[in-house]
Parts: C-alpha cells; sequence; structure tokens
C-alpha cells in the first residue's frame, strides 16, 4: 500500500479544531453536563494526550468528535476536521468519515472486537466501507495491515478469530482496523490500559512508529500520566468534564501551574522514590480526606 | 526473607487445571500448571508483594494460601502450624488470622447489605463477641480506615470506588487479623484514591502491625509498600528479595524487562517540577 | 470432532437404556395387572394365566425389561406354537385396547405431529424473532411495549384456553374455518391448510411469545457491546451493522432453545391436538393414558426422550458451528 495524498489538504490549517465542546446528558433530574465548554486543536503529524481520571470525561469528548456519542447525550459547540464543521453534520455524512477519515482505537482489545467473525472480515469490512473494491483486493490489504502492525503470518492469522490472539495482538488487530484507510486523525482511548506493561510498551512503540510512517494526527486519551509524558506533544488535563491546565507537555510536566495537576503528579506512584506528601490529594469526587 | 520466625509461609505449592486444547469438540484434555512450586514466606509486620504480567498464577497462589481454593501440591504454614489441610475448627481459626481483599471493590461487597452489615459479617461467622459492642467496633473501624462513621447505614452504591476499597479494608480487619492478603486491591482505583490507599496499608501496617500479602502487576505501585519482593512468570517464581534487591539489582532477565517497560516521566521534567514547586512553598512561608 | 461426537451418541444411549429403565420400572410398580385388563368382562382365571404366559408378564421384573429391550432390536415373539404372535425388529409390543402394533400405530400418527411441529416451528421463529428485533431497535416506543404486552399475554395464557377461544371464534360463531380433523394433504390442500392453521397458531404464539422476550433481551444485550461501537466507529451503514454484528451474537443462543423446544413437540403437542382432534402422537399419548395402555405409553414416552436426547447432541454441534470460540482453541 503505498502512501497517498494525504485526504486532507495539508494547508497548514489545524486538523482538528474543537472549540468551546459541551456534551450533555438529559436525565430524568435535569440536563447533566459530562463535558463542558473544551477547547483544543490537533494537527497532523502531532499526537494531543488527553489526561484525567475515570469519570472526567475523556471519553465522551473521544466520541463526540467521532459522532458516537450514547442516546440522550447531545453535543454543542464546535468540532472543525480539517477546516470543515462536523458537528450536526447528518448521519450519513459522518459515517463517510468515520473510519475514513477520522478513526478509534478503543481500551478493551478484546470487547471491541466481534468474537464471531475472522479478523480478516473486521478489517476487510473497514475497507470496503469506504474503497469500492472486490473481496480478494480488500484481502490483500487487510494482510498488508496485519503486517504493518507486525503481526506474524498476517496471510494465515487472517482467518483466526480475535480469541486466538493474545490481548498485545487484539490491540494490534484494533490499530490495524483502524489505520487500514488511512485516516487523517486517529483518536486512541486508554489504548492500553487493559495491557500489561510490556506488551504496553510495544504497543506505544508501534504507534508512534506508524505514526512516523503515515503523518496522522492523534489524540491519545489516558489516565496514566506517565505514559501521556512519552507519547503527546501537547497535554489537556481533564478533571469533572472541564478542562484544568493545557500547554505543551514539558510545560505541564515541568512546571504545572493547577493544584489538580500538581497532586495528580504528586500522586503517581514512582521507582525511585517514595510517594510524595500526599496531604494534598483530596477524594476529589467525594471529599473523603484522610 | 526476613529475620524470626515467619509468620506465614507457602511451600512449594501447585495448582493445576485442565483445558480443552483444540477445541472443544476434539475433546483433548489437558492439565496445565497455573502454579508450579512456589515457596515464600510472610514475615511478621512485613509486606510481600507477589508481581508478574497477567497470567502468571498470582491469584491462583493468593487463593491456595488464603485457602480460597485447594492446593494441589505443597503446603501453606501459619505460625509455623500447617494449615493446608485443617477444616472444623482449624479452618475457622484460620480465617480469623488471614483476611483477603479484592480487586473490584464493588463486587466483592454484597450490594443489598449495609455498610455495618459487611463490616461486621466475619464476625458473625467467627461467633466473635465484640467488647463494647458491635456498633462501636464498625465506627472505630471505619474511622481507621478514613470513612465517616456516620455512613455506617449506607450501602456500597453509595460510595465512590476508593471509598468502597476502605469498606473492604474494614471488613478485613474487623475480625483482627495477622494477616491481609490484597489481590490487586489498589489496582481499579485512580492514582490519586490510589497513593491514599497505598497509605492506608502503610499507617495500618505501622500501627498494628499487619504482615500483607499484596499482588500486583504495577511494579511502581509495588515499589511503594513492600518490603519483599517475588517475581512470577508463568506459574513459576522468577526470582524473589528484598525490593531494593529487586529493583536495584535485579538478576533475572524478565525482571530487568518488567522493570524497563514501565513508563516514566521524563527525570528531567520531575526535577524542574519540584525545584518550582518547592521554590513556591518557600516564597509561601 | 469424530471422536467427540462417538463419545456424545454413547452418552445418548447411556441415557435413553436409563430413560426405558426408569419408565418401565413405573409401569411395573403403578399400572394394574394387563393381564386382568386384557381378558375384559367374560373372563376366567384360566385364561388370565394364559394372557399372562403370553405377554410374558408372569416373569421377574428383570427378565420382562431384557425382553422389551432385545424387542426393540431383534424383535421378539409373544406365546408359543400356534399361537405365537411375532414382532418384527424395532418392536414395542402391542396395543391392550387395540392389538395394533405399537410401531405401526406411532409411525401413522408421527406424520400430524411433525407437520404441527414444523408449521408451528416456522411461525414462531419469523413471528417471535422478528418482533424480538423491532422491540429491540425500537425499545421503549410504543412498537416495542405493544410488542411486549401481546408476548406477555401469549406467556401467560394457557395454550388450551387460546384453543379453545380460537376454535368458539372462528369455527363456531364466525365460521370462516371448518370444523378440523386430520385431513390428508394429497386429498384436499385447502381443507389441509384449514385443519393445521389454528393449531400452528396456537402453539407458535406461546412459543413466539417467548421467542420475542429472549430475542429483544439478547439484541440489547448485543448492542451494548463494545464491537458495536467499534463497527459504526468504522463507517459502516447502521443496517449492515444491525445484520453482521448484532444479529449473530443475539441469535446463535436461540439455536440451542429452538432445537430443544422443537423436540419437545416433536414428541407430540399433546393438549393442542387434543383440542383440535388431530390425531397425532400427543394425543395417541393423551388416549392411552386415559386408557392405561401401557405399551403404548411406554413407547411415546420413549419417543419423546429419544427427540429430546438427540436435540441435545445435535444442538450442542451445532452450537460449535456457529460460535467461532467453542469450535476453536487459541
Ligand atoms: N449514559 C449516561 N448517562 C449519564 N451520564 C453518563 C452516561 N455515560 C457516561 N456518563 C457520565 O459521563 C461522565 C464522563 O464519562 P467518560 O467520558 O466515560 O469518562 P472517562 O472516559 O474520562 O472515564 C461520567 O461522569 C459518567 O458518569
Ligand atoms: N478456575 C480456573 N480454571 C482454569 N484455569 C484457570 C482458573 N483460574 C485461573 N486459571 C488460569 O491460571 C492462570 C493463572 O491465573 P491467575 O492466577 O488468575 O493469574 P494472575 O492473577 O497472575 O493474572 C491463567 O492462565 C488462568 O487462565
Ligand atoms: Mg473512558
Ligand atoms: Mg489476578
Amino acid at each position: 500500500m503505498n502512501r497517498t495524498e494525504s485526504k486532507a489538504r495539508d494547508d497548514g490549517g489545524a486538523l482538528l479544531e474543537v472549540r468551546g465542546l459541551t456534551v450533555t446528558f438529559g436525565t430524568p433530574r435535569g440536563d447533566v453536563d459530562v463535558v463542558r465548554d473544551l477547547s483544543f486543536t490537533v494537527d497532523r503529524r502531532q499526537t494531543l494526550g488527553i489526561v484525567g481520571e475515570s469519570g472526567s470525561g475523556k471519553s465522551m469528548t473521544s466520541l463526540a468528535v467521532m459522532g458516537l456519542l450514547p442516546k440522550g447525550a447531545t453535543a454543542s459547540g464546535s468540532i472543525r476536521l480539517d477546516g470543515v464543521e462536523i458537528l450536526g453534520k447528518s448521519d450519513a455524512a459522518l459515517r463517510k468519515l468515520r473510519g475514513n477519515s477520522m478513526a478509534m482505537v478503543f481500551q478493551d482489545p478484546l470487547s471491541s472486537l466481534n468474537p464471531y467473525y475472522t479478523v480478516g472480515l473486521q478489517i476487510t469490512e473497514a475497507y470496503r466501507a469506504h474503497h469500492n473494491v472486490s473481496r480478494k483486493a480488500a484481502r490483500a490489504v487487510a494482510i498488508e495491515a496485519l503486517d504493518r502492525v507486525r503481526i506474524k503470518d498476517p496471510h494465515l492469522r487472517i482467518d483466526h478469530y480475535p480469541h486466538q490472539f493474545s490481548g498485545g495482538m487484539r490491540q494490534r488487530i484494533m490499530i490495524a482496523i483502524a489505520l487500514c484507510c488511512e485516516p487523517d486523525l486517529v483518536i486512541a482511548d486508554e489504548p492500553t490500559t487493559a495491557l500489561d506493561v510490556t506488551v504496553q510498551a510495544q504497543i506505544l512503540e508501534l504507534m508512534a512508529d506508524l505514526q512516523a510512517e503515515t503523518g496522522t494526527g492523534m489524540i491519545f486519551i489516558t489516565h496514566d500520566l506517565a505514559v501521556v509524558s512519552q507519547v503527546a506533544q501537547d497535554v489537556v488535563v481533564m478533571n469533572g468534564g472541564v478542562q484544568v491546565e493545557a500547554g505543551s507537555t514539558e510545560q505541564i510536566f515541568s512546571a504545572p501551574q493547577h493544584d489538580y495537576t500538581r497532586a495528580l503528579l504528586a500522586a503517581i506512584p514512582r521507582l525511585d522514590d517514595d510517594l510524595e506528601e500526599l496531604k494534598m490529594v483530596g477524594d476529589f469526587r467525594t471529599g473523603a480526606t484522610r | 526473607m526476613s529475620a524470626g520466625e515467619p509468620l506465614l509461609e507457602a511451600r512449594n505449592l501447585v495448582k493445576e487445571f485442565t483445558t480443552n486444547t483444540g477445541g472443544v469438540l476434539s475433546g483433548k484434555k489437558r492439565a496445565f500448571r497455573a502454579v508450579d512450586d512456589v515457596s515464600f514466606a510472610v514475615g511478621r509486620a512485613r509486606t510481600v508483594a507477589v508481581v508478574g504480567e497477567s497470567g502468571s498464577g498470582k491469584s491462583t497462589t493468593a487463593r491456595m494460601v488464603a485457602r480460597l481454593m485447594p492446593a494441589d501440591g505443597g503446603s501453606v504454614l501459619l505460625d509455623g502450624e500447617d494449615v493446608t489441610h485443617g477444616t472444623g475448627a482449624a479452618l475457622k481459626h484460620f480465617r480469623s488470622q488471614v483476611q483477603v481483599v479484592f480487586q473490584d471493590p464493588f463486587s466483592s461487597l454484597n450490594p443489598r447489605h449495609t455498610v455495618d452489615r459487611i463490616i461486621t459479617a466475619p464476625l458473625d461467622y467467627q461467633g466473635m463477641g465484640v467488647p463494647g459492642g458491635k456498633r462501636q467496633l464498625v465506627k472505630g473501624l471505619m474511622e481507621r480506615v478514613g470513612l465517616n462513621p456516620d455512613h455506617s447505614g449506607r450501602y456500597p452504591s453509595q460510595f465512590s470506588g476508593g471509598q468502597a476499597q476502605r469498606i473492604g479494608i474494614a471488613r478485613a480487619l474487623a475480625v483482627k487479623p495477622k494477616l491481609l492478603i490484597c489481590d490487586e486491591a489498589v489496582s481499579a482505583l485512580d492514582v490519586s484514591v490510589q497513593a491514599q490507599v497505598i497509605n492506608l496499608f502503610k499507617s495500618l501496617q505501622a500501627e498494628d502491625g499487619y504482615s500483607i500479602i499484596f499482588i500486583a502487576h504495577d511494579l511502581a505501585v509495588v515499589r511503594q509498600i513492600a518490603h519483599d519482593v517475588v517475581v512470577m512468570n508463568r506459574g513459576a517464581v522468577v526470582e524473589s528479595g528484598t525490593r531494593d534487591e529487586i529493583f536495584d539489582n535485579p538478576t533475572q532477565p524478565y525482571t530487568r524487562s518488567l522493570l524497563a517497560a514501565i513508563p516514566t516521566i521524563n527525570p528531567e521534567w520531575e526535577a524542574r517540577r519540584r525545584v518550582n514547586e518547592q521554590r513556591e512553598r518557600a516564597a509561601l512561608t | 470432532m469424530p471422536g467427540y461426537i462417538l463419545r456424545r451418541l454413547l452418552g445418548v444411549a447411556v441415557i435413553l437404556f436409563l430413560v426405558s429403565f426408569l419408565t418401565f420400572c413405573i409401569f411395573f410398580l403403578l399400572s394394574p395387572d394387563p393381564a386382568v385388563m386384557i381378558c375384559g368382562k367374560t373372563c376366567n382365571p384360566a385364561r388370565i394365566d394364559q394372557i399372562r404366559e403370553q405377554l410374558g408378564v408372569n416373569q421377574p421384573f428383570l427378565a420382562q425389561f431384557w425382553q422389551f429391550l432385545s424387542g426393540i432390536f431383534a424383535g421378539r415373539t409373544y406365546g408359543e406354537g400356534a399361537a405365537a404372535i411375532h414382532c418384527a425388529a424395532p418392536c414395542l409390543g402391542f396395543s391392550f385396547q387395540t392389538n395394533q402394533s405399537v410401531v405401526d400405530m406411532i409411525t401413522a400418527r408421527l406424520p400430524v405431529s411433525v407437520t404441527v411441529a414444523v408449521g408451528a416451528a416456522v411461525l414462531w421463529l419469523l413471528i417471535g424473532i422478528s418482533a424480538g428485533l423491532v422491540s429491540a431497535i425500537k425499545a421503549g416506543t410504543w412498537w416495542d411495549k405493544g410488542a411486549m404486552m401481546f408476548a406477555l399475554g401469549g406467556i401467560s395464557l394457557p395454550n388450551y384456553f387460546i384453543a379453545l377461544v380460537l376454535q368458539y371464534v372462528l369455527v363456531v360463531q364466525l365460521q370462516v374455518l371448518p370444523f378440523p380433523s386430520t385431513p390428508d394433504f394429497g386429498e384436499d390442500p385447502l381443507f389441509w391448510f384449514q385443519s393445521y392453521i389454528m393449531p400452528w397458531t396456537v402453539l407458535a404464539f406461546g412459543y413466539a411469545s417467548m421467542y420475542a422476550r429472549l430475542t429483544r433481551a439478547n439484541v440489547l444485550d448485543t448492542l451494548g457491546e463494545n464491537f458495536m461501537r467499534t463497527a459504526r466507529a468504522k463507517g459502516l451503514p447502521s443496517l449492515l451493522v444491525l445484520r453482521r454484528h448484532a444479529l449473530r451474537p443475539s441469535l446463535t443462543p436461540i439455536v440451542t432453545l429452538f432445537g430443544m423446544d422443537f423436540a419437545g413437540l416433536l414428541g407430540g403437542a399433546l393438549i393442542t391436538e387434543t383440542v383440535f382432534g388431530l390425531n397425532g402422537v400427543g394425543k395417541l399419548a393423551a388416549d392411552s393414558i386415559g386408557k392405561n395402555d401401557q405399551p403404548v405409553i411406554m413407547a411415546v414416552t420413549l419417543m419423546a426422550a429419544f427427540f429430546v436426547v438427540v436435540a441435545n447432541v445435535v444442538v450442542d454441534l451445532l452450537y460449535a458451528v456457529l460460535d467461532p470460540r467453542v469450535r476453536v482453541k487459541s
């Protein structure tokens, strides 16, 4: 597969520009904003990290960009992909973008793959959703996609089912699915959280290599500050649906401005030292203290 | 590992599971060793961490040690006494000495019982009387683990993950055990909550001298809490030693690869952040 | 795979042996002396002895059981000499009531029960699954609520009640259908259809209700699965997402249930056949129970057990074919 011209015109403008994104759930007890007034940009060849503890609205943000919010949730604000407003587009129009211009890698690779179908089918259907090609041609693409994510014997493995792969290989397959249409933007929502550290290291390396090869822009969502410090150029720290702090990775990690960011950094267990003082870390959602 | 007679000793533990190979239809069964000749000792008031990747047999080992699953080989000694096969009163006594805290705080707490009832359940099983009354004991325990004692009438769903885990710890402490077995007890928690629970374990140990078997896949967490470390891979012990031996001078390539894979923050940024923060604090005072 | 099937078939044989032993025990212990029944009103002790001799019921229990079993595989001969009656290989004895061969009686009626079962199954699968699907996709709407109310009716109303009401309304009051009997398709296809449509409907109603609820629950579960989100993230058309990714995981468990339900019906729909006067295996069973016709009851019981046990194996094999996680190991 030779790398064709990026589908997006590389005219210097940001690949993804999110402005004032608010995601609201209508509940019987009134509307709840799970993401409020969030703004960020993602450039080509760049990785934006979004960090925050569970429930801070990271996944809702990514689903809002993909236009895949669950029932009951509505997004407002502005989401521009390559200069074009996509928030509020019809589902049919969004479908043409999903998988094609923007793709997603999810947290749990086993449950994110359908156990009833071979990985080959699950890759080819993604390709064929956007390319009018024969089964055979799509299969060749899928074999190459598996090869690109460094799965050995791709021509044999293509006919295997998800449960026949290890956790790390399943995530490689998810990445192959996401990359098979050469999207401009990849959103990875906790892609390594379910994996062992050694496997995580391999997957992170693979993602970095592929990004260098293809030049895609990436949103990397995680709760793990150390991981985000390694993969992202820019970071958004979220808490309770709002942006706490944003800036370059170096800035966030060497001179955090907000108390919340500082508390988070202090709470990371480290390999070279004992935990820093914990007095300042409260249980943010409950106010419990010890 | 530590001086004096250890509180608990696991000797040559073995567990085999039979699995179907080549699909259910072929019917070929094969015994597979999930735990293969695992031995370690837990000193008094010490924490032994068992680490390894998922599927390495950590939980199975813990279950055997906790007598929640029969061992296929080997023995467990508590205070020098073989407790591998004890039943009836002996088992009851064992359970009053060894308590378990599980990974998922919510699924290990009965959602239909109040905190009060959850915490006193092991006491009822033991048929233990409580001087000063149960109410008093529950309040005391809740305070110890950092929960508001006025919330003893609430249900688990009314608590956050970190708080629910504290309930699990309070329940484990109710019978005044000597050993706590924590199977991934902080793995599901957010970092800030995780740090609090780790500190809770440390202060409980410092105050009351509990021994702890701390099972985790996260080596950075283990580094914060363990005195001794047992590294497992594919059911077997790869290497074991004191925390500093394992973290500073690992002898086995497997241990080294585990350590090398842990993501870390650029140390230069870390140093700058600390200097910044110290400067700010100094400016404040 | 062949080894597995062989082992399963062996299991079937063992279970059928146990079932026949148990049924035999029950009849041996509980029923009145068959010789007295057969002998009828004009009877004397000598005649009873003679009949006992001929039936073999004067022999010890195990010997009788052995004769019964070997009769099935090798045939058996009742009585001796000139009075001897031979019963060829799959021999399940003779009816005490009509003296007919039990095997003949069953083979004559089996097609009726099969027709009832197949027709009902087609109906209930079509209706149940599509209603369940629509309910799940339109969950919370009036479509969903209506379908589920209907299904609740199908589950709670007893079969015979629906059968009687239907018959009263359609046949007696409106007279849109003739009074049903057991017709032959070749003779009068229209009458054949008119006779079967009510039993099909009655049976299908209950099952379809159950299948609709189950399908709805399964589809709702599947729609919440992570792989559905993946499928949508690929940009697949929503219909393809549903058809390919939701349907198969939702319907595979239903195959198991269907296999068992269908096999159960092959053993005879007792109530429905009786109400509609269909001469199927179910009605045969009902009649013979009423008249204490032991050989027939034995045979019908055994046959029903046979269908269920075999269906069990078939369903397990089918499940393995449909679910790759069962079929191929990592
Ligand atoms: N279906 C829903 N209805 C109402 N609130 C929801 C729903 N799904 C998620 N939420 C809430 O949205 C918030 C953000 O969730 P999420 O984006 O998944 O967090 P994260 O990915 O950062 O862990 C959470 O507080 C969660 O409780
Ligand atoms: N009840 C069981 N039956 C069969 N295999 C099991 C069972 N419990 C655990 N295993 C297997 O034993 C191995 C070790 O499991 P476990 O002790 O849970 O590992 P860990 O806790 O280190 O992740 C795994 O391969 C797992 O699949
Ligand atoms: Mg999330
Ligand atoms: Mg485990």
